[in-house]
């Protein structure tokens, strides 16, 4: 863990260029925007070999060193250690317009 | 963008922002508002169709930000000042900078129901609610019109729309207006570390799952897409998207960035068609058109470039 811990604040003190410690909360602290989100996330499903999915998208799991790590930790728990497969989306094919009924409610 | 109003007033950090976002100017129609600016561009886009307003058998207006009064008709209204008498005039909206979609399902959905319409016009004015146009740390907001016509031919074919939602950000960014005065609306964004890290995370998996599903649907990779296009929020949310995708975006969005701003649902088509100007896109290339809003929407837009059904 100590070890997670380490490798992960050396990447969050590179990203955000400054000494970040493990308790260090840079939401709070402002040092936070969107490509670094997608930074710190790629970061985390490629060295740990898992999928961030959007149910694993609570604050508390990324907002310090030691929150990611536990999330690691979790997650790689409960996949047995492996890599798991993103999951696919496949959008509803698109079809023609269909023929509509209504039931009509007058004003009253 | 050094004479941007509110910047004197903004905290140091949001000021850095604001100037960080890859927007050297906007331009303000202070003589026009929203349904004056797309007035203007319908008239332009029938023009360019070789049509006149009473072509249009269908009006589909992208509801405004902030409409001028209420109870009133912005979309009749638009249709009185268009002269479009006979046209099916209404509105569609909800869903920010992503409201151009429903407009193009409508669309789609109307031609495809009605063999006997021929001509829909799509029309969208964009001005910001607000007397101040920076909204941190998005973009800056710039003011302009922006018309389609969808047609059975063309010159530019729209294939397919995708679209996803979730209410869970309805109101991530707002702006309160009950019992205030207009000058002290403000955009805010109620939670930025749900903005900058949940949404954001969330829009990487969405727009990677709808590009993977369209562009199957379609027996194609993302080699055989010519050019992606976004919206103009930001040069950062160019690179996000770029990351998010591991594609490149067409050099025309950086540039109506700088000199234009974001122009909500505006954005994708005036991109494509600056990038058709400017032969980024030559004929039978495809593109996908990018949209997305924290309200929050996800829309992908798959179109060719080539005679056939289509917009102008």
């Amino acid at each position: 863990m100590n070890s997670t811990i380490g490798e992960i604040t050396e990447f969050l003190t590179v990203a955000l260029r400054q000494d970040i410690r493990p308790e260090d909360d840079y939401f709070a602290l402002g040092l936070a925007d969107s490509l670094f989100a997608l930074e710190l996330v790629t970061f985390v499903e490629e060295r740990f070999r898992l999928t961030v999915e959007v149910e694993d998208l609570d604050l508390e799991n990324f907002r310090t060193a030691v929150g990611v790590a536990g999330f690691v930790a979790r997650k790689t728990a409960g996949a047995g250690g492996a890599a798991e497969p993103a999951d696919v989306h496949e959008p509803a094919a698109a079809e023609p317009a269909p023929e509509f009924t209504t039931d009509y409610e007058p004003l009253r | 963008m050094g004479e941007l109003p509110e910047l004197a007033g903004l905290p140091p950090a949001e000021r850095s922002v604001c100037l960080g976002l890859g927007i050297e100017r906007i331009r303000t129609g202070r003589e026009a508002d929203a349904v004056g600016l797309a007035e203007h561009a319908a008239h332009r886009a029938l023009a360019a169709a070789g049509l006149t307003a009473q072509d249009a058998d269908a009006l589909i207006v992208v509801e405004s930000r902030a409409p001028q009064t209420l109870l009133s008709s912005e979309a009749t209204r638009l249709q009185e000042l268009l002269g479009s008498r006979d046209a099916l005039t209404f509105t569609v909206g909800g869903l920010g900078c992503v409201s151009l979609t429903p407009a193009l399902l409508t669309a789609r959905g109307l031609l495809a129901a009605d063999p006997e319409l021929e001509h829909v016009l799509v029309a969208h004015g964009s001005t910001p609610a607000t007397q101040g146009r920076y909204r941190h740390p998005v973009t800056v907001n710039g003011d302009g019109g922006g018309a389609l016509v969808l047609s059975r031919t063309g010159s530019v074919r729209l294939l397919d729309i995708v679209q996803e939602t979730n209410g869970k950000y309805w109101d991530l960014f707002q702006v309160a207006f009950r019992d205030l005065p207009s000058d002290s609306w403000r955009e805010r964004c109620q939670d930025p570390a749900t903005y900058s890290f949940q949404l954001a995370v969330e829009t990487r998996n969405r727009l990677t799952a709808l590009l993977d599903g369209l562009l199957t649907r379609h027996g194609m990779t993302r080699r055989d897409v010519a050019g992606y296009i976004t919206q103009n929020l930001s040069s950062g949310s160019f690179g996000f998207t770029e990351e998010s995708l591991g594609v490149h975006v067409l050099p025309a969005c950086r540039d109506n960035l700088r000199e234009l701003g974001h122009l909500g649902p505006n954005d994708v088509f005036l991109n494509l068609y600056t990038a058709l100007e400017r032969k980024e896109l030559a004929e039978g290339d495809r593109a996908v058109l990018i949209n997305v809003s924290p309200v929050a929407a996800w829309s992908l837009l798959l179109v060719e470039i080539g005679a056939g059904e289509s917009t102008q």
